[in-house]
């Protein structure tokens, strides 16, 4: 039975500083009325505490919540089941409350709701800087809450703070340990998503126009470790989508169940991670060494995962598909961390290629690029060999085009313009065109979408940014299966072998989409340090705390000798226990160290002296009868052991302050 | 059914609680004695941890997931912030003012420390009682007066006293019941009868009685320890020739005899609260006064001694509880 059940002013001061912290970070996906309502709820509040407003009644309250409900659903009328309506309802309901509370019991429910809408906005940004804000957040709503259960007002207003600042700062060593071991389950139901994030990079089509746009942009796409060193520039094709339909100007995916290899109709078309391999990966010959690394990928919004080939999964969720590319089981909402093995050296349906994937990759669309056609058809009559064809081809390139990220329109015979007329492009122009050229003289082949490159960071790691977008084909040639060929190189080889930039250098165009970037300022030797300690950071924070589901099971193990439930739970029981008792010992310290403990250890200490003298203090005899039998056994000793056990007397019995027990101690050392 | 499980629980859950802290005049709160568990909001707080769980699982998305640690660490933290608040305290009775039934009896305590540490938000009450706050800033001690009904007269134990604290966060009450053998002592309530009924049995046409009354001047007596103030002739003391006390005479009759036997056909109770309003009515004049009660007499006189002397016999006279006491000691009391 608490007394007080008002809320006293210094709890309202914090709720109402926490109150703004969390609306702010809110503000940049909620409606502006509702941070309008939010400063309402503000003043109202303040106007209350000074006894200006009057408590509002029923009716204001019910009404002011019809308001809310209303906006509310104009706003979101079509789409109400979304997570910017969840958020946008839990705020007008913090508002709202905050408003109405009178009673310490309503400004607890402020304080839990506070907690909450802080949570989620982890669900949008989880960058380590929002995390920080949000922890931020908790410090103010802690401070309330220790503010609303501190009786006493009149003390200095930030002792709620400090304690909450003890509380956070005492949690954090427990919650690392429950972070790193607590199981993670996986979804259990699925739950509304942001409804307004665009797709970003590369796409499942590919029209001309589409990566010369990504090239303007420096977010960051993926971010990847090697175990070891990594490879060279002009080896990184990340490989995301294999494109086969062409329908005269746009490029996509064959239908999922076309993948119809090598006659192996039957079983999945997926090899997922942990399950058993599908019959069509002896299509594959992996040659030499794996190489591993691990990704961390930027949410996407799309499933596409990107891997150098031939990859094979080593994280739970992600499949190997009959195209040899890796797939996650759900778009890429959040950051996601997988990990991979890679063969670089690999052959793919070397010997033969089905009736059926060559008919899909041989397909041109009817009365297209007829020029292109013709030409192709000439060409293939004078070679007979597809290799020597490849070459003249990408001799062609090479002769006559330019590389540019700003490449003029093009018409319906899209590929005959490019390749009798404008001949400037970027690299889906050349992939395009290629493809088109070599179905047309009857050689397999397709567009494949991804990454190429990336920038090497000191730490050893390679950041890859959507201006690494990159398309290029790969073709079927008897005796050696699916090889890559990458047209761009032909016209730009610094393209691959150093990046954009370099290849784009005095260009327009480049980065036009990221005006701020840092990446702009890459000349600036100290600005750009900056930016490679802030990517680093970034990037332990991606791989550590955000991915940290990947890696759970291995670390655990590694750490633990099994990933069990029963060693999980001791690893806990042992662990937090150790943590916890470490912290009451800390705690409770006071206890162990009273001024009585203290006083008698100095005391103790003087019995040993006198005993070694020759007087040991009989069992059961009072200090002063002691210091009495001293005093007449070695007068000489007399005056100082009296002296002695009188402040002594005085410190056991009386209300003798801390200073006297220094100068006793000292008294009791001098004594010979 | 589920009310008579939980009068079993309450039963068995107290007698464990009185083995526990056993009855004494000044208890020290340490793990033996304080008791910790979640109080409502803090089993809000959980549902909270829940559905911040199940946001992280199911979005997948680890900064809630920490942030979920963070709360059940905060959680699990407080309860040695809660603990450490109260450990170390120790609580004494120093006395309880004594009081009429019916009224409000203050029972004074002490609270103190042998370290100098902030103890917020105490709150002590006894059972069924207005609550008492307080905090110690720094203090080694301080006092506390514990309000508290006084049901009858007699002696009072109010049983066992509460104290406890939701400090820091609300999630958590630490509380200890202690038995601090408390004894209150309540006089009987007082009815007020009119004056005349008072003065009627007084008034008389006797001989004059020497020894202490109120009425006439006789002369001045050597002053001895224990004289009412009253009495002390001031203005011979004022002049510096001594101390002496002022010497009345009485009519006999004249002194008040508060008599049992003035309210035939009345129960004890009423008699005792009759004979109560009465002595209350009659030490607020300057005449002597007795008390007559069934195998007890307290001759007449007049000081504030004399008054809590009857005050008390009328409180304890045939007490009630007194017998009970015996056969069932304070601590099998309910909680």
């Amino acid at each position: 039975m608490i007394p007080s059940w008002q809320i006293n002013r210094h709890a309202l001061i914090w709720l109402l500083l926490a109150f703004v912290a969390v609306i702010f970070i809110h503000s940049a996906h909620l409606p502006h009325w509702i941070i309008v309502a939010a400063l309402v709820a503000i003043i109202c509040r303040v106007q209350r505490y000074r006894g200006a407003w009057p408590t509002p009644n029923r009716w204001i309250k019910l009404s002011l919540l019809a308001l809310c409900l209303a906006g509310l659903f104009l706003e979101y009328g079509s789409h109400l089941i979304g997570l910017e309506p969840m958020v946008a309802l839990l705020v007008s309901t913090y508002a709202l409350k905050l408003l109405e509370m009178e009673h310490r019991r309503d400004a607890l429910l402020v304080v839990f709701l506070a907690f909450f809408v802080a949570a989620v906005q982890a669900l949008f940004d989880q960058s380590i800087g929002n995390a920080a804000y949000i922890l931020g957040c908790f410090l103010l709503v802690t401070a309330a809450l220790v503010g609303l259960h501190q009786g006493d007002t009149k003390i200095q207003p930030l002792r709620p703070l400090m304690k909450a600042a003890v509380l956070l700062l005492q949690a954090i060593p427990l919650m690392m340990l429950l972070f790193i071991i607590m199981p993670r389950l996986g979804s259990l139901w699925a739950v509304p998503i942001q409804s307004h994030s665009a797709k970003t990079g590369v796409t499942d089509t590919m029209t001309p126009g589409d990566f010369s746009r990504l090239g303007r942009s420096a977010d960051l796409a993926f971010r990847v470790s090697f175990d070891g060193a990594i490879p060279r520039q002009h080896k990184l094709y990340w490989r995301g989508l294999v494109l086969s339909n062409f329908d005269g100007r746009q490029w996509s995916r064959s239908a999922p169940d076309d993948f119809n290899y090598g006659g192996f109709d039957k079983g999945g078309i997926l090899q997922w991670f942990g399950r058993q391999t599908q019959p069509w990966d002896s299509l594959i010959e992996r040659l030499g060494q794996p190489l591993h690394y691990s990704v961390v990928m930027e949410p996407s919004q799309q499933p596409w995962l990107y891997s150098l080939p031939t990859p094979l999964p080593k994280s739970t969720g992600i499949a190997l598909t009959r195209d040899f590319r890796l797939l996650s089981s759900t778009s890429v909402t959040t950051k996601k961390q997988y990990e991979v093995d890679s063969w670089l050296d690999y052959k793919i349906a070397a010997n033969d290629v089905s009736d059926y994937r060559r008919a899909t990759e041989l397909q041109i669309p009817r009365g297209y690029n007829p020029r292109t056609v013709e030409l192709a058809q000439r060409w293939r009559r004078q070679n007979s060999n597809d290799k020597a064809l490849v070459r003249k081809v990408l001799g062609l390139y090479n002769e006559k085009f330019v590389y540019t990220l700003q490449p003029p329109l093009l018409g319906k015979h899209s590929v005959d313009e490019f390749l009798f007329e404008t001949q400037r492009g970027f690299c889906e122009h050349f992939s395009s065109s290629f493809v088109f050229f070599m179905r047309a003289a009857g050689v397999p082949a397709r567009v494949v979408a991804g990454y190429q490159g990336g920038e090497r960071h000191p730490d050893n790691y390679l950041l890859v940014r959507q201006y690494d977008a990159h398309a290029w084909a790969e073709v079927w040639l008897a005796g050696e299966g699916w090889v890559r060929v990458d047209p761009t190189a032909a016209v730009a080889p610094e393209r691959i072998e150093a990046n954009l930039e370099e290849a784009l250098r005095d260009k327009e165009g480049f980065l036009a989409d990221s005006p701020l970037s840092l990446m702009r300022f890459r000349h600036i030797n100290w600005l750009n340090n900056i930016r490679l300690q802030l990517d680093s950071l970034n990037y332990s924070w991606a791989r550590w705390v955000l991915g940290y589901d990947a890696i759970q099971e291995n670390l655990l193990e590694k750490w633990l000798g099994s990933y069990s439930p029963l060693r999980i739970a001791l690893a806990l029981l042992i662990g937090g226990g150790g943590m916890l008792g470490l912290l009451a010992l800390w705690q409770l310290r006071h206890r162990f160290s009273s001024k009585h403990d203290e006083l008698d250890r100095a005391f103790l200490q003087l019995c040993k002296k006198l005993a070694k003298a020759g007087i040991p203090r009989i069992s059961g005899e009072g200090p002063r009868a002691y210091a009495q039998r001293v005093a007449e056994q070695r007068p000489d000793l007399a005056r100082e052991v009296k002296a002695i056990n009188s402040v002594y007397e005085h410190m056991r019995y009386g209300n003798e302050s801390q200073e006297r027990l220094k100068v006793l101690k000292w008294a009791i050392r001098r004594v010979k | 059914m589920v009310e008579r499980f939980g009068k079993f629980f309450r039963y068995h859950f107290s007698h464990w609680v009185y083995g526990r802290i056993p009855p004494s005049r000044s208890i020290a709160l340490n793990n033996r004695s304080l008791f910790i568990f979640p109080s409502k909001p803090g089993f809000g707080f959980l549902l909270l941890v829940l559905i911040c769980w199940l946001m992280a699982t199911n979005y997948e998305n680890n900064v809630v997931f920490a942030i979920t640690c963070l709360l059940i660490s905060v959680f699990v933290i407080t309860i040695l912030h809660s603990f450490s608040n109260l450990s170390g305290l120790k609580l004494s009775f120093v006395r309880a003012t004594p009081a009429f039934a019916g009224e409000q009896l203050v029972v004074e305590l002490v609270l103190h420390q042998e370290q100098s540490r902030y103890r917020e938000s105490l709150s002590l009450s006894f059972l069924g009682e207005e609550a008492v706050a307080t905090t110690l800033h720094d203090q080694e001690y301080i006092h506390v007066k514990v309000p508290l009904y006084a049901p009858r007269r007699g002696i009072y134990n109010p049983g066992r006293l509460t104290l406890e604290s939701a400090y820091p966060l609300g999630l958590l009450r630490v509380w200890s019941k202690l038995d601090l053998d408390i004894g209150c002592l309540i006089y009987p309530q007082p009815i007020f009868t009119s004056s005349e009924t008072v003065n009627a049995h007084s008034r008389g046409n006797g001989p004059l009685q020497m020894g202490d009354g109120s009425e006439d001047f006789v002369g001045l007596n050597n002053y001895q320890q224990g004289d009412s103030l009253k009495k002390i002739a001031w203005k011979q003391y004022a002049k510096e020739q001594g101390m002496y006390t002022k010497h009345y005479a009485d009519y006999q009759d004249e002194r008040i005899w508060l008599d049992w036997n003035d309210f035939p056909g009345l129960d004890r109770e009423t008699r005792l609260s009759r004979l109560c309003g009465s002595l209350l009515q009659v030490s607020a004049t300057d005449k002597a006064y007795g008390l007559r009660l069934p195998g007890i007499e307290i001759l007449p006189d007049n000081n504030e001694e004399h008054r809590l002397k009857i005050l008390r016999e009328l409180a304890l006279f045939e007490e009630p509880s007194r017998g009970d006491e015996e056969e069932q000691p304070f601590r099998k009391k309910p909680l």
